[in-house]
């Protein structure tokens, strides 16, 4: 059931994907930086909202006032800035959805990434009453339904004697205090919550994508500030208690849920909120469980280089005293709540070379349900097939779609756990022992990583950046990173396999000779 | 070409903020409608008779607690009605607030109305009267479109107020 839903989720996502992958290089995409793109739009509304509080007054006759002087009088700074602190707001709601939605339904929500999901839930309760009592503050006809629907809903709380909403019955009995609260909970109280979240939402993963690419920083600065000149917000008229706001400019992105206060009531506004919620929250754990195998550390063969501590993208491994008197000071160690079994360890480890012969293919650490002896294998079972024409093995990450239908078109793909899986020795290998003429890594787009690193790693591996290095005997004309977003133009990756296979073919016709291994 | 479809995306997403920060356009009420607010606390008459102590019962208790009266702490709730004209708006029997059922009650409640000349009656019985309204009012009230006609219980006058 819930595979389903990922599915038909994944559909959803590749046919939006589709046009972002056309408009931008995976590098400036911002669908692979909707987290990162939320604390942007943060970081401009905590700026613009500096700008604003300087002039804004918290009473309930000069708050609506003092926002009319920011927009009309101080239009060039305070209207722009107004205007920015309202658009980033709406387009952080946009950034924070598909955000995840994208984690549901690649299924980055489940066993050790619980807690990453869990603690992004608060960040939505937090972030919609931050939005909420920000338009309470204006003090217009918005700000007067805002108030008292808000009101309504907090007296369904059954812990109040009193009634909220009556405080609102009349300007006469309307209190400044209730503007010194709003005061509070928007400028101090509830940022300093969201600013906490946002750290326990990271601190479990290694080197969390916090901040966007620069260019994609500027792009969406501009875009915000285009918005806001050429669309100001503004207000409605002032509130007036005797009055009845009749037609409204509601902001859909924060306000989306006030109309059901008044079509359902309170009390069933709140059982869908908290229905909802729940449902978020306890997805991790609906059935089936997803099984994780953590990978496994062999002492006889870890020398404590730390290159897995260093390229594990959750924090998974760490190094820690030796315990089996080896003349190294310290050894790798794996804790099973933390690791997605992604593979990247094996990636990153010296030892994991398949060109070892005299003793079997155990590295200092490996993947119980995918080790590197069996990805020799397969590899040379590949090999073995290969005819007298051109070839070229194709490495995919489990479960890629592309990698499907490439091996349904009769091509010899060999999986990974993750493109970070396997270790630049294995291509050296293939091309030295003469498995393949060439050879196609076929991960995901770096911002789309289902393990976050594993194409980056495997990009600066190949490129001999990174340790473990490729070699440099090995001829990188051979080898193509095929970093197709797995969720777009699926029909083209037989046709970009066949390119890169004619231009193997043309580079190095077959029966030139290929360097040997040493 | 890359360029401009990247110009394009961001032009599409600030539309999209743009375009659902204020529309469609929600209609509260309809031109030719008003709100009545009805919304008051007060609490509803103990159920039992307040008891005089005696003065060896006054002597048994500690100082501090030596009131002259012990009265229970329940109260009734409380019976509220409005009316425009025959037509029943509002009906409900209000529980007290509290775990032990001590508090006032209260009621908070918005009505749409069409606007216009409306004969308000507003009753409420605190106590065990089964029929009739220990507090009640009655007036013609011209309600604009738009106008928020607050009804609310003065507990220094105990009597309504339509402001």
């Amino acid at each position: 059931m819930i595979e389903r839903v990922h599915s038909i989720g994944r559909g959803a996502f590749r046919l939006l994907r589709r046009p972002f992958s056309r408009a931008f290089d995976s590098e400036q995409n911002p669908l692979n930086y909707l987290g990162a793109l939320t604390v942007f739009f943060l970081w401009i509304i905590l700026v613009s909202g500096i700008w604003l509080l300087i002039f804004f007054r918290t009473s309930v006759s000069a708050a609506f006032d003092s926002v009319e002087y920011l927009t009309r009088e101080q239009w060039y700074l305070g209207g722009v800035m107004r205007s920015l602190h309202r658009y980033a707001s709406d387009a952080a709601i946009i950034t924070i959805l598909l955000h995840v939605i994208k984690e549901f339904v690649f299924d980055r929500y489940r066993s050790v990434r619980w807690f990453n999901w869990v603690t992004g839930i608060p960040l939505i309760w937090i972030v919609f009453p931050l939005g909420i009592t920000g338009y309470w503050l204006v003090w217009d006809e918005l700000a007067q339904y805002v108030a008292i629907s808000s009101a309504e809903l907090i007296d369904r709380i059954p812990i109040f004697t009193d009634s909220m909403a009556g405080n609102f019955l009349s300007d006469d009995v309307l209190s400044d205090r209730f503007f010194t609260l709003m005061a509070f909970l928007h400028l101090i109280g509830l940022p300093i919550f969201l600013v906490f979240g946002i750290w326990l939402h990271v601190f479990r993963l290694s080197g969390p994508r916090i901040n966007p690419p620069r260019r994609m920083m500027a792009a969406a600065l501009l875009c915000m500030l285009v918005l806001s000149a050429v669309f100001p917000a503004v207000s409605h008229e002032k509130a007036n208690l005797a009055m009845t706001p009749q037609v409204l400019r509601l902001d859909w992105f924060y306000l989306h849920v006030y109309p059901l206060i008044q079509m359902w009531s309170p009390g069933w506004v709140w059982a869908l909120l908290i229905g909802v919620s729940s449902v978020i929250v306890i997805a991790p754990w609906a059935p089936p469980a997803k099984k994780i195998l953590p990978a496994v550390v062999d002492l006889g063969n870890c020398n404590g280089c730390r290159r897995c501590v260093d390229d594990c993208p959750f924090g998974a491994v760490e190094m820690v005293p030796r315990t089996d008197g080896l003349n190294y000071s310290h050894q790798a160690s794996v804790s099973s709540n933390l690791c997605v079994s992604c593979g990247l360890c094996v990636g990153a480890c010296p030892t994991a070379t398949p060109f070892r012969s005299r003793s079997a293919l155990i590295p200092g650490i490996d993947m119980p349900d995918r080790s590197a002896a069996d990805i020799r294998e397969d590899i040379i079972r590949h090999g073995a097939r290969q005819s007298g024409s051109t070839h070229v093995l194709v490495f995919a990450c489990d479960g890629d779609q592309q990698a499907e239908i490439l091996r349904r078109a009769g091509v010899d793909v060999v999986t990974l756990n993750c493109m970070g899986h396997l270790q630049p020795s294995y291509i050296d290998f293939v091309l030295s022992r003469r498995y393949t003429d060439g050879v196609l890594l076929l991960g995901c787009q770096d911002g789309n990583c289902n393990y976050r690193y594993g194409a980056l790693w495997t990009e600066q591996r190949v490129g001999r950046q990174r340790d473990p290095r490729l070699r440099k005997r090995t001829d990188t004309g051979r080898i193509a990173l095929g970093w197709m977003s797995p969720w777009s133009e699926h029909a083209d990756v037989v046709k970009k396999y066949e390119a890169f296979r004619d231009k193997v073919q043309r580079d190095h016709p077959v029966g030139e000779t290929v360097e040997p291994a040493l | 070409m890359r360029l401009f479809r990247e110009i394009f995306a961001y032009a599409l997403f600030a539309a999209i903020v743009g375009l659902l920060s204020v529309w469609p356009r929600y209609a509260l009420v309809d031109a030719e409608e008003a709100i009545i607010s009805l919304s008051f606390s007060h609490a509803g008459k103990r159920v039992g008779e307040c008891r005089t102590l005696s003065q060896e019962e006054l002597n048994e208790l500690p100082p501090n607690m030596r009131k002259p009266t012990d009265c229970p702490r329940e109260r009734h709730p409380v019976r509220v009605e409005l009316r425009s004209g025959d037509d029943l708006l509002y009906k409900d029997l209000l529980a007290p607030s509290g775990i032990w059922a001590d508090g006032k009650a209260n009621v908070y409640c918005r009505i749409v109305v069409p606007a216009g000349i409306h004969e308000i009656f507003v009753g409420m019985n605190d106590g065990v009267i089964e029929d009739g309204f220990a507090f009640q009012n009655q007036a013609s009230v011209d309600i604009r479109p738009g106008r928020n006609l607050v009804i609310h219980f003065d507990e220094q006058s105990q009597q309504f107020l339509f402001q």
